[in-house]
């Protein structure tokens, strides 16, 4: 992952740069300082500072009331923060690897994400669960998932999956003001991405894409870190003299399907990408809610997925890396549907 | 809704049809299933029956006239109906009525739509989007995507007329050859090019004829009888010319001291061929008139290459001649034959004839009989090769040769009987002296 290539949109020369762990890290102290009812439970976030060291420092600064140590038990961590913000609290989750997600499903897709409905809106579920995703980093098959389609597909809960710092710290206070249970994805091999990031607070609203590069020929819906891999391919394709819109959804839950139909109007060409498995994968869901608008009838070429291979994500790392699109899968299909292929 | 009618494809390699009569006057009533018209293809000629009943409105094409395949013949519809007056597509016109919008169409709009339908034409939603803002008719344009695909950059040509429509074929070879599609003009059906088209263009090498006549036409019209009346066999073997050869050696400088000529193996061969037929009458013998006559005195025929031709000279009472006048004569007859100074009657009246291509690369041929004779020898190069001989493989110097009967005259025994005993005398010639 080159930092170059994460996109910010201030590009003052005396900007600030800074990693996607630390604009995390920075979201969630801003918030802390402001908000007595933040606070943070999960494995080893205290003293050690959790798997991938975001809340490292935060124990000497927030103390252990506010930076919570738990047992190793997702579902129990999960079950404690729903409790907590339906009195008011506003938790954040630190689950280790997403692919334990599954074993706090139960908490998530029949708690969290039912109460408010089931309560007819008298009650709130105002928690955050962070965890980190994503293949890359040889972790193999059970510490490399993107399941995020699994929690997408329930209603009540929200899925963030920033791509960049700026992003990450802007959409996680947005995900903490708000009162509905929110996933937030952190792409393990986005931590030690830089990138500028404004000092002082501020939030992007859930459910807005950005434009991360503008285009005619064709459009490319990445999410995480398969963003910078479009942006990658769009600036090799720029040399083929196709010239590639790039859209980072931001947000699956809720999604800004305007700016994607609009840009696919403009292009008549679309390819989504995401690093979890094709098959089931939410590529499919963008790619419908596509054919179903009003972009179905500027569409010149089909409408093309890329996504993971349907296996377990493999220990080897040249393996690994083949399960997953790479820029150069990304390239082709551009090409292909430029070239009317 | 005047439906039309098409030229169909009724066979694989069918391009064209000739239409060969109507069965219908323009206004007459029509039945499904009624013979329309009749057509000629390259390999049929077949009726072409009524799918639509009702009114033949026009008839666009005569007898003897060629169509393209799918090209459209006329329609059927109802008494009064609205038919274009001039053959819709006929190559020069405008590709497609559709496309021009200026120039309103009556009708064939909805039936185009209907065989899109039937067709399936493959297009994106933004090529169907154009199509329709421009009424342009989607099965009338070319797809440039996969599949045949038509994309919006298609629409987009076919309207402002730049597109250019031809078979995959046709595209294949355009690309093949370098030929700009666009300068081709197209005369399948709507004035889509076919691979005819492109290749048309070559230029074509001017070629030389010649009136059939001379050496020439008497060589073609007697190939063509014996061809034709004599039912030929033609017999192949091998003969090892080991000791023929030397005994050639070892006569050479003798004749060649006596008649400055050189012995050849074809006058070997004449001198064992003579004594060989004295022994078989059989194969020594002509047809004339229904009469099978057996010879006594040999004249043997020579086929002789000459720059006008085949001729065939006449050496006579082979039988009784020596090497050396064989040798002598021989040279003589051919060269004049080739000079053309040999007169008329030393062409004619040879009992057999032997024909010599052992001097090309050339193992056997099947030789034409030279009527009315009973047979002909075919004699192909001598080369070396592997024999086996007393159950040792050796290097042998084989001669390849054949020879061709007239079954009417003769059996495959005798003539086989007496090939075998050429290839003994010429294997063995110390025989000859018994």
């Amino acid at each position: 992952m080159q930092s170059s290539a994460v996109n910010s949109s201030n590009d003052k020369e005396t900007a600030r740069s800074i990693t996607f762990a630390e604009a995390v890290r920075e979201a969630l102290s801003q918030e802390m300082r402001e908000d007595q009812d933040v606070f943070i439970l999960g494995e080893d976030i205290g003293v050690y500072g959790g798997a991938f060291g975001v809340t490292r420092g935060m124990i000497e600064e927030f103390g252990p009331e506010r930076i919570r140590n738990t047992p190793i038990s997702e579902a129990a961590i999960t079950g404690a923060a729903i409790g907590s913000a339906l009195t008011g609290m506003k938790p954040v989750v630190e689950l280790q690897f997403s692919d334990f997600i599954t074993i706090a499903m139960d908490q998530l897709a029949n708690q969290a994400a039912k109460l408010r409905y089931m309560y007819g809106g008298k009650g709130n579920v105002p928690m955050v669960l962070r965890t980190p995703s994503g293949s890359g980093t040889g972790a193999a098959a059970q510490h490399s998932q993107s399941l995020e389609a699994w929690v997408a597909h329930i209603p009540g809960l929200k899925v963030v999956q920033p791509s960049t710092a700026s992003d990450a710290k802007g959409l996680l206070k947005a995900a903490i003001a708000d009162p509905n249970p929110v996933i937030f994805y952190e792409h393990k091999l986005l931590y030690k991405t830089e990138g500028h990031v404004p000092e002082e607070a501020y939030t992007i609203p859930l459910g807005q894409a950005d434009i991360k590069r503008e285009g005619t020929d064709v459009t490319i819906v990445a999410t995480a870190v398969m963003v910078h891999k479009a942006l990658e391919a769009a600036e090799k394709l720029a040399e083929e003299g196709i010239n590639v819109e790039v859209i980072d959804p931001r947000t699956l839950v809720p999604l800004d399907e305007q700016t994607i139909v609009d840009s696919v109007k403009k292009t008549g060409k679309v390819i989504v990408v995401h690093e979890a498995v094709k098959r089931g994968g939410y590529g499919g869901e963008i790619a419908s809610m596509i054919a179903e608008s009003e972009a179905f009838d500027y569409l010149d070429a089909p409408v093309r997925r890329l996504g993971a291979l349907p296996v377990p994500v493999p220990y080897n790392p040249t393996l690994e890396k083949a399960t997953v699109p790479q820029v150069d899968d990304i390239m082709q299909a551009a090409r292909d549907s430029v070239h009317r292929r | 809704m005047a439906k039309e009618v098409f030229m169909p494809k009724l066979s694989s390699t069918m391009e064209t049809g000739t239409l060969l009569q109507w069965f219908k006057q323009e206004g007459e009533p029509v039945e499904v299933g009624e013979p329309l018209l009749e057509v000629m293809t390259d390999k049929i000629n077949i009726e072409v029956e009524a799918y639509e009943e009702g009114i033949l409105l026009k008839r666009y094409y005569d007898e003897d006239e060629e169509v393209p395949v799918n090209g459209i013949v006329g329609y059927i519809g109802e008494e009064g109906e609205q038919v274009p007056e001039e053959k819709p597509g006929a190559g020069n016109d405008s590709p497609a009525p559709e496309s021009t919008p200026k120039a309103p169409v009556p009708e064939p709009a909805g039936q185009e739509i209907e065989a899109e339908k039937a067709g399936g034409v493959r297009a994106t939603p933004a090529a169907r989007k154009l199509s329709r803002e421009h009424s342009a008719n989607l099965s009338l344009i070319q797809g440039s995507g996969a599949k045949g695909r038509i994309h919006a950059a298609d629409v987009h040509a076919a309207v402002d007329g730049q597109q250019v429509r031809s078979t995959p074929l046709a595209k294949k070879e355009a690309e093949a050859n370098n030929v700009d599609l666009s300068a081709v003009k197209g005369s399948g059906s709507y004035g889509k090019i076919t691979r005819s088209d492109v290749s048309a263009p070559r230029a074509v090498e001017e070629l030389q004829s010649e009136p059939l006549q001379g050496v020439r036409k008497v060589v073609a019209e007697r190939m063509q009888k014996s061809a034709n009346e004599v039912p030929h066999v033609t017999l192949h073997t091998e003969i090892d010319m080991e000791v023929a050869m030397e005994l050639r050696t070892q006569l050479l400088p003798v004749i060649e001291k006596q008649t400055g000529q050189r012995l050849s193996v074809t006058e070997l061969l004449m001198f064992v061929g003579s004594r060989a037929l004295r022994k078989h009458p059989d194969v020594h013998a002509s047809m004339t008139d229904d009469r099978i006559t057996k010879q006594a005195a040999v004249h043997m025929g020579l086929a002789v290459a000459t720059d006008r031709g085949l001729l065939v000279p006449v050496i006579r009472h082979t039988e009784d001649k020596g090497l050396a006048e064989l040798a002598a004569e021989t040279k003589q007859t051919a060269a004049a034959a080739r000079n053309g100074t040999l007169p008329g009657k030393e062409l004619s009246g040879s009992t057999f004839t032997i024909s010599n291509l052992g001097m090309y690369a050339v193992d056997h041929f099947t030789p034409i009989i030279n009527q009315p004779e009973a047979a002909i020898l075919g004699v192909g190069r001598i080369q070396e090769k592997p024999v086996v001989k007393n159950g040792e493989i050796t290097v042998g110097r084989m001669m390849a040769i054949s020879l061709s009967f007239d079954h009417r005259i003769i059996d495959g025994a005798p003539a086989a009987a007496f090939l075998t005993d050429f290839k003994q005398m010429l294997e063995q010639p110390y025989q000859l002296f018994v």
